[in-house]
């Protein structure tokens, strides 16, 4: 069943909070398909609310597809920035979003990712809300202001 | 946004690819920045920073090169 309108803000706030409740409990972005079942609602309904939600830049959308690719910090495909925290493994979106996942979850966390020269294996460590451990440069390759020209690329 | 394991190793990155280096943080700051940035995203209430807040966390973090300004 369709919200309706005067509820719309509610209910994308619902969405929200489910998509990210879910993907912080179980390490993976739900699809829309399973935030409508869970809601009770039908694919496009929530779709539409993806939609909405991504344009005030909460969620990215799979180009050409209704399901989510990023729920920043989240990745919902398998990247190369692995997150392990409260005991389950996640996937960061950039090394800024690895690292936004032990923060976003309040919780102790290892980034594993490797060198985007060389490939070597590389590691950061929070604990107790620092880092714990880590060696190694952060490289932004888009300034500030372009960032969100193209989510993805950045 | 990538992890290297040396300004070197970036400076190869850019040249391989000609492109211009960028921003770059040391982990300490990558984290300073991801904790400002991320805490409580998972909470109803979260908003998204205002550009004056991004860039004043910018500047906290001794991030003044204009690569960081957002507009």
């Amino acid at each position: 069943m369709a919200p309706l309108v005067g509820d719309v803000a509610r209910f994308d706030r619902t969405v929200r909070s489910y998509v990210f409740a879910t993907t912080a409990a179980t390490g993976r972005v739900p699809t829309t398909q399973e935030v409508a079942d869970a809601l009770g609602q039908v694919g496009p309904v929530v779709a539409e609310a993806f939609q909405r939600l991504a344009s005030r830049r909460d969620i990215v959308l799979a180009p050409g597809a209704p399901n989510i690719w990023m729920a920043n910090p989240f990745s919902a495909v398998p990247t190369m920035f692995r997150v392990f925290a409260n005991g389950r493994t996640y996937f960061g979106n950039c090394i800024w979003d690895a690292l936004g996942i032990p923060a976003a979850l309040g919780a102790d966390g290892r980034i594993e990712t490797r060198c985007g020269d060389c490939g070597a294996a590389m590691a950061l460590e929070v604990r107790g809300g620092e880092l714990a451990s880590g060696q190694g440069l952060l490289h932004f390759g888009v300034p500030a202001a372009h960032w969100w020209d193209n989510i993805g690329y950045t | 946004m990538l992890l290297f394991r040396s300004e070197e190793h970036i400076d190869r990155w850019c040249e391989a690819r000609g492109l211009p280096r960028g921003g770059v943080l040391t982990p300490g700051q990558g984290w300073r920045l991801a904790r400002a940035w991320y805490a409580g995203k998972l909470t109803p209430d979260w908003r998204r920073k205002t550009v004056d807040e991004a860039e004043a966390l910018f500047s906290d973090l001794g991030l003044a090169d204009p690569f960081w300004r957002l507009r």
